[in-house]
């Protein structure tokens, strides 16, 4: 079993720079193994840095997150997260 | 993506003289000042302080090391006119803080003025995605001359 959900990019930049580590960061802190994709596209690692780098995902973008694993709805509430909060919010969040 | 990185703009994005073959200095402000220096002796840089300041910045924000031993130092900003694209190796490898670690062997520079937004992103993301393939970092690992690097790069991202 797997879950997935499809979620609209909200940083200005897109899936880039600080927004994207952070992503990354996310995937790597949770169990289970997530992908990313568009649509019906093959997804591919979310939790490499190069390869969400290849996604180019500009905002306003959907993406389709899919995780398998023990923590599954979690990572991707988490992720959800990420990528819905604006990047000024995301740096202040970080202090 | 209104524009796309492909094999015809190779020549333009990466002249033979934007590409370095001999080793990189070890330190990653170091590299990214010599990779800069390329594009500058080519001509494209008007403003080389805010072109440095600019992507300092950008590293600054997080790493350009993006794992996979590449390091893709970019930056946005008015010191180019025309998006540029340079290259160099490194073979102990340049530590770019990057999450997986690996010190950074192929080292991409990406400089697109402010108002190329879309080109920026669809450079980085293009490259990005050519240099997943193990086959294409072996080959910018072996080429002997930038034509040969400019050769595995139209092949990889036609």
């Amino acid at each position: 079993m797997s879950s997935e959900r499809t979620v609209t990019i909200v940083p200005e930049a897109g899936l880039h720079a600080r927004p994207a580590a952070k992503f990354v960061e996310t995937v790597n802190e949770h169990d289970s193994d997530v992908r990313i994709g568009y649509g019906d596209d093959e997804p591919i690692s979310a939790g490499s840095m190069i390869a969400v780098t290849s996604l180019g995902a500009e905002s306003g973008e959907d993406v389709r997150l899919i995780a398998d694993g023990p923590d599954e709805e979690a990572a991707l509430d988490a992720l959800e997260r990420v990528l819905t909060t604006p990047e000024d919010e995301l740096a202040d969040a970080e202090g | 993506m209104t524009e796309t990185l492909n094999e015809d703009r190779i020549d333009t994005l990466a002249p033979t003289d934007h590409i370095a073959l001999d080793s990189a200095p070890a330190d990653k402000r170091a590299c990214i000042e010599y990779l800069l220096d390329l594009l500058v002796d080519a001509g494209r840089v008007e403003d080389r302080d805010a072109a440095l300041e600019a992507l300092l910045a950008r590293e600054e924000e997080t790493t350009t090391g993006v794992g996979m031993g590449i390091g893709i130092p970019h930056a946005q900003t008015d010191a180019v006119a025309e998006p540029s694209v340079a290259f160099t190796r490194s073979e102990t490898g340049v530590d770019f803080g990057s999450m997986d670690d690996e010190p950074a062997r192929l080292i991409f520079m990406i400089l697109v003025p402010e108002s190329g937004a879309d080109d920026h992103l669809s450079i980085l993301s293009t490259l990005s995605r050519a240099l997943m393939h193990e086959e294409t970092r072996e080959a910018l690992y072996d080429a002997d001359t930038p034509a040969e690097v400019q050769a595995v790069l139209k092949e990889a991202v036609a």
